[in-house]
């Protein structure tokens, strides 16, 4: 060991663990005058793989690798008769028939979320004219897959990573946006083929508890939430691509003119000479930026199109527009139910009678009503 | 084989406007009047373009192309990551529901118009404000337009979001179009061409069917300007008289090839059939607005 590192573990006795590096105080040794610790940066997600080009190795291969076959007019049209007899349309599932005993509601219930596509941004106003941006969710045409129950699910690798250290809860796997069998393989369609549903595009699990269980088939839409209710967002963010260090990291670069020589938007030093004597992991450097996984909490529903299965949010949510999200009940404490929901799902009244098309929460000023007047 | 006869007068009627709005911007003497309906006309012309029938034996209603200068908020932005055809139709199902509450007029850059605001901090509740309409954009419910005028020696300009809920009355009182798209140049010019009465009263037109274009020449006042107007090829301003440095640089920097890239024109509109959708859909409702808006004018009820 140098006599540095020596001199440094003599005066600063803390452990450096190799998950965090702790913020070193001043020394205020004579010896040690020349040395200072510039590197206050929490590294613990550093080495963490973000984001990948494949799915994970447990995923079944999903878009089917063929070339264009040359198939005659005849032999289209019998595969697609096929196709019609095999996804025949089921009658709508009504809240009656569901074979699960009906469990109560309590504030512990963990409800299913559903998969939506953001389409836009429009603006709205409340009440006293203060203008609000909400984010337009079309919610898709989901259905319940399947459901795994707790013990099951905690024995698989996702579930047992994050049920570590607490009670397990059932995976209910939930698909949307329904799609030709002939784009996917067959291992992709047979995950449906228990459920008898067309394959859907796009797949995603949501946790719940067993009394929100739900039976496979059953239509989700945007009546599962309610006005006024808070949810949370998850989306992949914008895919920035390989992005310098000013609009990944908000660097300040140099200056655009007295004299700079090619240092206009770089990122200058990376590192000291002294201590360590190399780069630190973790450094901001050029890299690729977005398309990460963010979840937006505590997001309010003001407005829910029950015609078109369209939620409004009020604030915005991460990805681009015409990108899918998964929305569910938040898990900020102050912001959940006090009240039962449509539990475990909405469905529509079996009288017949059409729920209202269109509900506004008290806040927001209703476009057909008159102006506003202060 | 009818529906395509549709589409082709819309689409001719389109390319009609097109090159009338551009002999317009491109002319430098004075200009003879460019007729665009009005929505009187239009809706005349609406009733008169419904063809006996297509294929299918109904009848198809199309709006009139001028629809596209009437009512260009109704277009979304041609920013194709962006669009969607499912939130562009709920937008246009709530703008129809806040034009059924408040009259949004037709109007163009260059016409005086007076807005009524609801505003809690001006002595009877409601500020009106009257001025030159000098820059209009947005789509869907983010339309805006700018109003400018020179009060007590000092010009103000406001952004009014044409959708507001707070906003009470639109009112235009003087219709007219100038040379220019957008009249930003008011700015730097002498202030008389932006002052107008506060109390000015709506004037009434002898010819309802045309919108007259105004051939004014605006003077400028002498440099330091907030833009480098040389190079913007206005026609509603008076000779600049600058050194020919200032042209000759404006000569160097200019893109005289952008009048002859199609594409860059496609990606800035949207396609005429999807403009003949937009507008066949909305047609029909603002049409019953009008009517319903005429009969209370009549009973006397405004």
């Amino acid at each position: 060991m140098s006599t540095l590192g020596l001199l440094r573990t003599l005066f600063n006795p803390k452990i450096v663990t190799p998950n965090a590096i702790q913020l070193q105080s001043l020394n205020r040794s004579p010896f040690l005058v020349g040395l200072f610790f510039n590197h206050e940066q929490v590294r613990t997600m550093s080495r963490v793989k973000r984001r990948t080009t494949h799915p994970p190795y447990w995923h079944v291969l999903k878009n089917n690798q063929r070339q264009d076959e040359k198939i005659s007019s005849d032999n289209l049209r019998f595969v697609r008769e096929v196709i019609q007899d095999k996804y025949k349309n089921k009658s709508p599932i009504k809240g009656s028939d569901l074979d699960i005993e009906k469990k109560e509601w309590d504030p512990k219930t963990k409800r299913s979320g559903v998969i939506a596509r953001n389409i836009g941004v429009q603006h709205m106003w409340e009440k006293d004219g203060k203008k609000v941006v909400c984010t337009v969710l079309h919610v898709l045409d989901n259905h319940v897959i399947r459901y795994v129950p707790p013990e099951e699910y905690a024995k698989s690798i996702i579930g047992a990573k994050v049920f570590r250290n607490r009670k397990p809860l059932g995976c209910l796997v939930v698909g949307a946006e329904a799609a030709n069998p002939d784009r996917f393989t067959r291992q992709y369609c047979s995950l449906f083929n228990e459920v008898g549903l067309l394959p859907k595009k796009r797949l995603a699990r949501f946790i719940v508890t067993p009394n929100a269980v739900l039976p496979p088939c059953t239509p989700l839409t945007a009546g599962h939430f309610v006005v006024g209710q808070a949810v949370d967002v998850y989306g992949k963010t914008i895919d920035y691509g390989f992005q310098g260090v000013v609009k990944r990291w908000g660097f300040k670069g140099g200056p655009a003119s007295h004299g700079a020589t090619k240092f206009h938007r770089r990122g200058g030093t990376i590192g000291t000479g002294r201590d360590k004597a190399r780069v630190w992991p973790g450094q901001k450097m050029p890299g690729h930026m977005g398309s990460e996984r963010r979840f937006c909490r505590g997001l309010k529903i003001v407005r829910i199109n029950m015609k078109y299965n369209v939620i409004y949010v009020k604030g915005t949510v991460p990805g681009p527009t015409n990108s899918i999200v998964q929305i569910f009940d938040t898990v900020l404490p102050r912001r959940k139910f006090t009240e039962a929901p449509p539990h475990p799902t909405y469905f529509p009244p079996e009288d017949g009678t059409l729920p209202q098309e269109d509900i506004w929460d008290s806040s927001l000023h209703v476009f057909g009503s008159p102006s506003i007047s202060v | 084989m009818l529906r395509r006869a549709v589409l082709q007068t819309f689409r001719q009627g389109l390319a009609q406007s097109f090159f009338k709005r551009n002999a317009v911007s491109l002319s430098e003497t004075t200009v003879t009047h460019q007729p665009i309906e009005t929505s009187d006309e239009a809706d005349e012309k609406s009733v008169s373009k419904q063809k006996p029938g297509d294929e299918s034996g109904n009848t198809v209603v199309v709006a009139p192309p001028e629809f596209r200068f009437m009512y260009p908020e109704f277009l979304p932005d041609p920013a194709m990551e962006r669009r969607n055809r499912l939130k562009e139709k709920l937008e246009r199902i709530d703008m129809l529901q806040r034009r059924s509450v408040v009259e949004i007029p037709e109007f163009y850059t260059g016409s005086v118009m007076a807005v009524t605001v609801a505003d809690a901090n001006s002595p009877n509740k409601f500020a009106r404000f009257v001025g030159i309409c000098i820059q209009r954009g947005g789509s869907g419910l983010r339309a805006w337009f700018i109003l400018r005028n020179v009060v007590d020696k000092q010009g103000v300009e406001i952004l009014y979001e044409m959708y507001c809920p707070l906003i009470q009355k639109i009112e235009v009182l003087r219709l007219e179009r100038r040379l220019d798209e957008s009249l930003l140049y008011l700015r730097d010019a002498l202030p008389e061409y932006s002052t107008f009465p506060l109390d000015m009263e709506p004037e009434r037109r002898l010819n309802n069917s045309v919108v007259p274009i105004n051939p004014l020449k605006v003077k400028l006042r002498p440099r330091p300007w907030l833009e480098r107007w040389e190079r913007q090829n206005l026609q509603g301003v008076e000779d600049l008289n600058l050194p020919q440095r200032f042209y000759d640089k404006a000569e160097k920097v200019a893109k005289p090839w952008e009048k002859y890239d199609l594409m860059l024109q496609y990606r800035k509109t949207i396609p005429a059939e999807e403009q003949e959708k937009i507008f066949a859909d909305v047609h029909s409702q603002l049409q019953q607005q009008e009517f319903k808006r005429k009969i209370r004018r009549r009973r006397g009820t405004d």
